[in-house]
């Protein structure tokens, strides 16, 4: 075969040094209590409806809010838009409000 | 992933139960974050798009099938918030993935034709064929600087396995010879990598960046700035901005639907308006003195934003500001940011017939004179999703104006300090560009040198090829 063979070509993805995002993520929360205990029933209880900001998100959550308010009406609904960045996880007074004010909380809509 | 990070700030800290809702087609995005974090928050899936959907549309996602598991939406939802928390949820792969480890630092060897292959299937290019980075050319590449191979240069952070990547000389120097690089470019390559960011963010949206070369180095290498700079035909300025782009790729930004979402993609990126500053024929101070450094310091700044207009015939009918604010109006006004690229017959009218002192004199005109009705800023998704909260949060003047009537004109461009201008061009014709790019930072080229700044083409054209 006539065809030249190139050797001694470099990878690109040859030598990668990388390490993990703040305290290495794995594991750290992983236990049985990372998730808060769930509620016997949402029937008369305050749930929080945050819009966390991406396109489309806020009009999702009013037709979710409608529909709590038609199907299960004892279910108080608070419509509110997360505050801070809409790509961090920077909200405090939010958070406050509703542990205070509320039982339970839908955050979306991712995309 | 702030609807997974602030769900797990309310289920941790506050003891608050959550439900978050995504698109179905960020599901493996939401299990990367269920492996890298061991928390497996009660995640609901509707269809895709949420963005743009009627009130009809979206009161049927709520009530159809959630597209993971074919169960009702708002039944799951009620569930998430209801149903205890069982040990057998914490059952399962909680392993991240990861890009660490040393891989093979030779490729095997091969023909020309496999080589070319096995780089474009690797997801190494960017379909464009590549020079294959041999030792022997990454040797010479290396030439081009006086620092180590092994030096890290900087490392960026890879959102799909949360880990940053670090990336030394050698690594840049291998990605400027795929990209078709010289070794006196390496310096401005290393300046680029040094400051981490992709040419590409991973984003749904179709991102955008352009890079400005200033000081000596851009004569010395040959980078073009004067006619036609923007347009593929100048060495340095090709390369270097595919260069950017390759780095990009190799980092890991253009792993499909890891980092790489953008729906529609956009053009720019196949080399980032690379271009250099005219300072040769500006009638005001380059770009980066006033970002500080020295007109005899060597730079790289960067933009990041969507998209630009073109002025097409320069302006007769209309000044030259009344011609921008017409473009400008077609441009979300994202937190005061703007770039103007004007041809130098551009700058130097704005100067010596407007009378407009400094970059920053224009700048100050456009913040106080363009203005835009509040429904239009406002009713911008981009503008709802980042600057919205700013309002609700009392900062001015945008809680001011967002409680204005929807036909009140604002002035959005309020810092005119974020309003760039660059001057670029070869005096065939008053041309500009008006981009809705933000500044995001500049570099020094020089501390990557091999050796100190020498000759300079003084006419700001120098690089493009003689006429045959």
């Amino acid at each position: 075969m006539a065809t030249l063979l190139r050797s001694a070509v470099l990878n690109p993805e040859g030598y990668r040094t990388v390490r993990p995002a703040g305290d290495g993520g794995n594991g750290k929360s992983h236990s049985f209590s990372s998730l808060a205990p769930r509620l016997d029933s949402i029937e008369g209880k305050t749930v929080y409806l945050i819009d966390t900001g991406f396109g489309g998100s806020g009009k999702f959550l009013d037709q979710l809010q409608a529909w709590f308010a038609e199907r299960m009406p004892s279910v108080k609904t608070v419509r509110r838009r997360k505050t801070g960045n809409i790509f961090r996880d920077d909200t405090k007074d939010l958070w406050v409000e509703v542990k205070e004010r509320g039982q339970a909380a839908i955050l979306g809509v991712v995309g | 992933m702030a609807v997974a990070a602030c769900s797990r700030t309310l289920e941790q800290e506050y003891g608050i139960p959550t439900a978050p809702v995504s698109t179905f087609e960020f599901a493996n995005v939401v299990a990367g974050d269920r492996r890298f974090h061991g928390i497996p928050l009660r995640f609901i899936y509707t269809p895709h798009p949420v963005v743009g959907m009627p009130p009809s549309v979206l009161r049927g996602y709520i009530e159809g099938k959630d597209p993971a598991t074919q169960r009702t939406v708002v039944d799951e939802v009620v569930e998430a918030l209801t149903k205890p928390v069982t040990e057998d949820e914490f059952v399962g792969d909680f392993t991240p993935p990861s890009r660490a480890g040393v891989r093979q630092a030779l490729l095997e060897p091969d023909t020309e034709d496999n080589l070319q292959r096995l780089f474009y299937e690797r997801g190494w290019t960017d379909g464009l064929p590549i020079i294959l980075p041999t030792e022997e050319r990454v040797a010479a590449m290396l030439s081009g600087t006086n620092r180590a191979p092994d030096e890290v240069v900087g490392e960026i952070f890879l959102h799909d396995t949360q880990e940053y990547l670090s990336f030394t000389v050698e690594m840049v120097a291998i990605v400027g010879v795929m990209a078709g690089a010289r070794a006196e470019h390496l310096p401005v390559l290393l300046a680029i990598a040094s400051t981490g960011q992709p040419s590409i963010p991973g984003s749904t949206t179709p991102f955008a960046c352009m890079l400005v070369v200033n000081g000596p180095i851009r004569n010395e290498i040959g980078m073009n700035s004067g006619v036609g700079a923007f347009s593929p035909r100048n060495l340095a300025n090709s390369v270097i901005g595919r260069a950017w782009t390759l780095l990009t790729i190799n980092w890991g930004y253009m792993r499909l639907k890891k980092q790489f979402w953008t729906s529609q993609g956009n053009p720019i990126g196949y080399n980032n308006m690379c271009v250099a500053e005219n300072e040769e024929r500006s009638p005001w101070e380059p770009f980066h003195v006033q970002k500080g450094f020295q007109a005899a310091e060597s730079t790289v700044s960067l933009f990041r934003g969507w998209s630009f207009v073109n002025n097409v015939v320069g302006s007769s009918h209309r000044t030259v500001g009344e011609d921008m604010f017409i473009q400008l109006g077609a441009l979300p006004g994202l937190y005061s940011a703007a770039t103007l690229i004007l041809d130098p017959l551009v700058a130097r009218h704005l100067k010596e017939n407007e009378g407009y002192r400094t970059k920053l004199d224009f700048s100050r005109w456009i913040s106080q004179n363009f203005k835009m009705p509040a429904g239009q800023f406002w009713g911008t998704d981009l503008i709802h999703m980042m600057m919205a909260p700013l309002a609700e949060q009392g900062v001015e003047p945008y809680a001011s104006w967002k409680k204005l009537p929807a036909d009140t004109l604002i002035a959005p461009y309020d810092k005119p300090e974020n309003i760039n201008i660059v001057v670029v061009g070869g005096e065939t014709s008053p041309m500009w560009k008006v981009a809705d790019f933000a500044y995001s930072m500049s570099a020094s080229v020089d501390k990557w040198r091999a050796k100190p700044a020498t000759d300079e083409c003084a006419d700001g054209s120098c690089g493009l090829p003689d006429e045959p």
